[in-house]
């Protein structure tokens, strides 16, 4: 075809010429690859956001340091694309849209459960591949191939948990708490029939998120007489609250949160150790000398100190597979190639240790990696060394 | 001003016909354009603007609402439940369903809200947004609860499946363009009923204005424009969940009203996309985002206090006074002016 | 019984912490006309200024709590007197305003102090107890600030000069101007009382409840539902709604549980709104 300046105006203003010049470019330098981030960066969630976004960058670093990914032979430049999802399941989709348009196949991310809900659709549109967290009940599934999960939810681990708890505390009852949206009723239902099946009698209790004092769902815990709360999946602040206004309400029972990370915000909030009392939770990363090396190593190569999230550890581990995939499938964009190098790579790393992938039974698709995790405990007011769990299995 | 009103484009208005041609016009993006940003952002915009002119159309009357994602849920859980229960994927069907059914929800709820003004309007508006989150929750039965209605049927015109990217933003189109024309018909033909209303609502019915008639026919055909948006959204996310229509996006549609401009029906268009584009611009940097759409709607608050649209106008009317021989080209702006009192 | 009272007893806490939000965002609206939606903003900044004033300056935590009240109604003054000033009879601008206000403060919140909840502690943690029933010191003092501010709020509202002049603008601003009253000063000392509540609020509940930088949010919601309650505008009706809103959450949330007792609340005050538009002390709305 005849190339007219017609043309070439009409096809611009149609596609917008953006799309042309950064693959121009791209051609002249090495090959690229980007990992698109999708992930909360602002509001109450952000921590998290932050965390993702920071290992993502890490790993990139990494990759590039080491020459890891090479494309057609030649040593490619990993780049790092973050995109603020809001926490909604629009703001996700707009995120992966975005990223989509930018070329982006591989994405990190998201964090919550209406997020990855709201990317899922989009991904299977665009052929995008993601490694997303969320807690969700369908958070994974074979009608998603694309889709893998960073972690293993309270399927996962809530078992192992219970059964360390159980012979600590000897609890017979528990009330589990959470928010009443998808955030909290996903994760506090899995936990309530992992206490049942250990033989705990479990209520559970929802709070309508935004909930700023929770005395009056304290007493409404404590007329249900108790003998431990699980706070499931409640964020940490509100789970905070919720400690300091059982021990003020005179709880003398252990106190849980089977839900993710967040022990140290929750203690700081509640008032210390002291007011935690009896305390156990999910430690989604076991962390050793080994896994702390990944802080020295990302100091010395961002410059500047790790997001003080612990969920930033797994998301290094997370991120790590999808690199070491890429390398493998040779590709940036063929994401099935690298969907299938995923599922055949051995879950490891090299800080944190083995694991496998999971998942079959739960959610019907083996595309759940599993490392070893721990959990925590706080034991009359002193904080016990965190317990190394290997990594969950099914049975 | 002008007594004659001889042609057609100057009785409907400027800025109706614009907005109505503007929308048909997006009709070209998925005909010519291939990247998923162009898509995904004209998607966007178009839900936005949808949704903005259900605050457009209430502002008409003075009344600021909270209650779009109310609305909006209404239409896009109607839609949802339809494909999921009984198959209806139908868009034609399925966008009359989204429109009508908020539409009769408003009608005994304007009822009980109408006899409300200025803030308290505002606040018992906002409160039904919250309430509506605490419905969804707890009606898992009906609309999933908090996971939502997931796996939604594709939707098809006459039989045929409307599936892809391209496909999606067609409806979205669509569905915005209805909802442009049934704004423009409504506050065109009733613009000095809703304008007396704006004006003074006590002296109107003294007139002889039944007040309320028009105020009720205001709020039940917003509830409907919003309840199209509604459709939109969950047609472009393939599912229907509550977090789509949290209590706080309601201050985004508002916003879009403001910022473009309450004057004119252009200004929910203006102020959705220049928003829109601004919010996907800033979400690249993470934390700052919030800050820097903060500081936008300060700036342009401030800088444009009748809106972007407004302010254009103000401009091009005042260059237009200044030199006497484009005095003319003035008069179809003034006409279109009226309906801002 | 004995679960009757206990209930009561934390509905008057959260009524008393409600009664000190509602206040000053009432008095904005009363006398200004202006919804503030950046309310909860100086809640959390307020919370935010006593914590860094006892972590990094050392500070004790009273001096902190009167820091945070000056320096938010410090804040509020130049919102007011440099911003909002220029277009406060404009109600939708002043919405987008400090719309746009709250979202710069909280994300300025979180760039500078971090996303998580910092370790800020009420220097009271003891308990009273007995029988059956339990009450936080910690609730007895914000109970005890809540009634020093609601009578000086009265008096100052009702008896001085200030009050009678700021009440004079807000029933007609044109007329009270004319007779020498000048909005441009008032103004913003109204303004400024009532951020600077909402920052006293903050520094004063903050350490009892969390302090993170999103929680002005359901602050926002709360005020809302509270004015709406009492009457726009109307510190008595704020006062009493407060109080109603607090006992009604307690007893819901004991009762029915988080989600429904919240829908319950959210109902009741819908109907309320149906039986009498103006709510319970309010006079006829104001054309705002």
């Amino acid at each position: 075809m005849k190339t007219t300046r017609r043309n070439v105006i009409l096809s611009g203003a149609a596609v917008g010429a953006a799309m042309v010049v950064p693959r121009m470019a791209a051609f002249a330098a090495a090959p690229e690859v980007k990992l698109g981030v999708v992930g909360v960066l602002s509001g109450p969630a952000a921590q998290w956001g932050l965390a993702l976004r920071g290992a993502v960058e890490f790993v990139a670093a990494e990759a590039n340091r080491d020459g890891l990914i090479k494309i057609d032979g030649q040593p490619a430049n990993v780049s790092v694309v973050a995109i603020d999802s809001k926490y909604t399941a629009e703001g996700a989709a707009a995120a992966a849209n975005s990223l989509a348009g930018q070329g982006v196949k591989m994405i990190l991310g998201p964090i919550g459960s209406p997020e990855l809900t709201g990317i899922k659709p989009i991904a299977l549109r665009n052929s995008m591949l993601v490694m997303g967290n969320g807690y969700a009940k369908d958070a994974i599934g074979p009608q998603w191939p694309l889709v893998f999960h960073q972690g293993p939810g309270p399927s996962g681990w809530a078992d192992p948990i219970i059964k360390i708890a159980k012979a600590k505390f000897g609890m017979k009852s528990v009330v589990v708490v959470a928010p009443n949206d998808q955030g909290g009723t996903d994760i506090a239902s899995v936990d309530a029939q992992a206490y049942k099946a250990n033989g705990i009698a479990a209520t559970e209790e929802y709070y309508q998120r935004g909930t700023t004092n929770f005395a009056p769902i304290v007493t409404r815990i404590m007329n249900q007489k108790p003998e431990a709360v699980d706070l499931a999946s409640s964020p940490p602040g509100d789970a905070g609250i919720m400690v300091k206004q059982l021990r003020q309400a005179g709880f003398e029972g252990a106190i849980g949160r089977l839900g993710g990370p967040g022990y140290s915000e929750i203690s700081r909030v509640a008032g210390g150790d002291e007011v935690l009392k009896d305390f156990y939770w999910y430690e989604p990363v076991f962390i050793d000398e080994k896994v702390l090396k990944i802080a020295d190593d990302y100091k010395t190569l961002m410059k500047t100190e790790r997001p003080e999230n612990n969920l930033f550890f797994q998301w290094v581990s997370a991120a790590r597979m999808v690199a070491k995939a890429i390398a493998k499938a040779g590709t940036a964009t063929d994401t099935q190639k690298i969907a299938a190098a995923l599922r055949s790579l051995p879950v490891e790393d090299p800080n944190l240790g083995a694991g496998g992938w999971i998942g079959q039974k739960f959610f019907g698709v083996n595309q759940e990696l599993s490392f070893p995790f721990g959990v925590g405990l706080v034991v009359n007011g002193k904080v016990q060394p965190v317990q190394r769990v290997d990594a969950a299995t099914e049975t | 001003m002008n007594p004659y009103r001889s042609t057609l484009f100057q009785r409907i208005g400027f800025g109706e016909t614009l907005t109505v041609a503007l929308i048909a016009l997006t009709f070209l993006v998925p005909a010519f354009a291939t990247n998923p940003i162009v898509f995904s952002v004209t998607n966007q915009v178009l839900v936005a603007s949808t949704a903005a002119f259900s605050v457009y159309i209430m502002l008409r009357m003075n009344l600021l609402t909270f209650a779009v994602p109310t609305f909006m849920a209404l239409g896009g859980y109607t839609v949802a439940i339809f494909g999921l229960r009984f198959g209806v994927t139908d868009v034609v069907l399925l966008a009359a369903l989204a429109f009508v059914v908020p539409a009769l929800f408003a009608l005994p709820l304007g009822a009980l809200v109408l006899r409300l003004r200025g803030v308290y309007f505002v606040l018992v508006t906002f409160v039904l947004t919250e309430i509506t989150q605490l419905v969804l929750f707890e009606t898992p039965g009906l609309s999933g609860g908090s996971n939502g209605l997931v796996g939604i049927p594709i939707v098809t015109f006459f039989g045929i499946p409307l599936a892809d990217n391209r496909a999606v933003l067609e409806v979205t189109i669509g569905l915005a363009l209805v909802a442009a024309l049934v704004t423009a018909a409504l506050t065109v033909r009733f613009r000095q009923h809703f304008a007396a209303i704006e004006e003074n609502e006590l002296l109107a019915q003294s007139l002889g204005l039944v007040v309320w008639h028009y105020k009720a026919l205001g709020f039940v055909v917003a509830a409907g424009v919003s309840g199209l948006a509604g459709f939109a959204l969950v047609n472009m996310l393939l599912m229907a969940h509550p977090s789509s229509f949290n209590p706080l996006s309601s201050v985004n549609y508002i916003a879009y009203a403001i910022i473009g401009g309450k004057g004119s029906m252009l200004g929910p268009v203006v102020g959705a996309t220049v928003l829109v584009f601004a919010s996907d611009l800033f979400a690249i940097k993470g934390e700052y985002s919030q800050f820097l759409f903060g500081f936008l709607l300060v700036t342009v608050v401030l800088v444009a206090r009748d809106g972007i649209v407004g302010t254009i106008r103000r401009w091009i009317c005042r260059s237009a006074r200044t030199s006497s021989e484009d005095r003319k080209a003035a008069v179809p702006l003034a006409v279109a002016s009226e309906g801002r009192s | 019984m004995e679960g009757l009272v206990a209930t009561g007893l934390i509905g008057i806490s959260l009524g008393a912490q409600y009664a000190l939000l509602a206040l000053g965002f009432t008095l904005i609206f009363g006398i200004l006309g202006v919804v503030n939606f950046a309310h909860g903003g100086f809640y959390v900044l307020g919370g935010y200024i006593a914590y860094a004033t006892t972590t990094h300056l050392g500070a004790p935590y009273p001096v902190a709590v009167v820091i945070a009240a000056l320096g938010t109604a410090g804040l509020g003054y130049v919102f007011e007197r440099f911003l909002l000033e220029r277009l406060v009879d404009d109600h939708l601008a002043t919405l987008m305003l400090t719309l746009g206000l709250y979202l710069m403060m909280s994300s300025g919140i979180l760039v500078v102090f971090g996303p998580e909840s910092p370790s800020f502690e009420f220097p009271i943690t003891g308990v009273l107890r007995g029988g059956g029933f339990y009450f936080p010191l910690q609730n007895l003092i914000v109970l005890a600030v809540c009634i020093v501010a609601i009578v000086t709020l009265y008096w100052l509202v009702y008896h001085t000069d200030f009050g009678r002049a700021l009440r004079a603008l807000a029933d007609d601003r044109a007329v009270a101007a004319a007779q020498g009253l000048r909005p441009k000063l008032l103004f913003p000392l109204a303004f400024a009382l009532a951020t600077g509540l909402a920052g006293l609020t903050g520094a004063l509940v903050t350490p009892i409840l969390s302090l993170a930088p999103h929680i002005g949010d359901p602050v926002l919601a709360t005020s809302f539902l509270i004015v709406i309650l009492g009457g726009l505008g109307s510190v008595g009706g704020a006062t009493v709604a407060a109080f109603i809103v607090g006992l009604i959450e307690a007893y819901s949330a004991v009762y029915l549980g988080g989600s429904k007792g919240a829908l319950a609340l959210f109902t009741l005050v819908l109907l309320m709104l149906v039986i009498r538009p103006s709510g319970l002390f309010g006079r006829e709305a104001r054309g705002a």
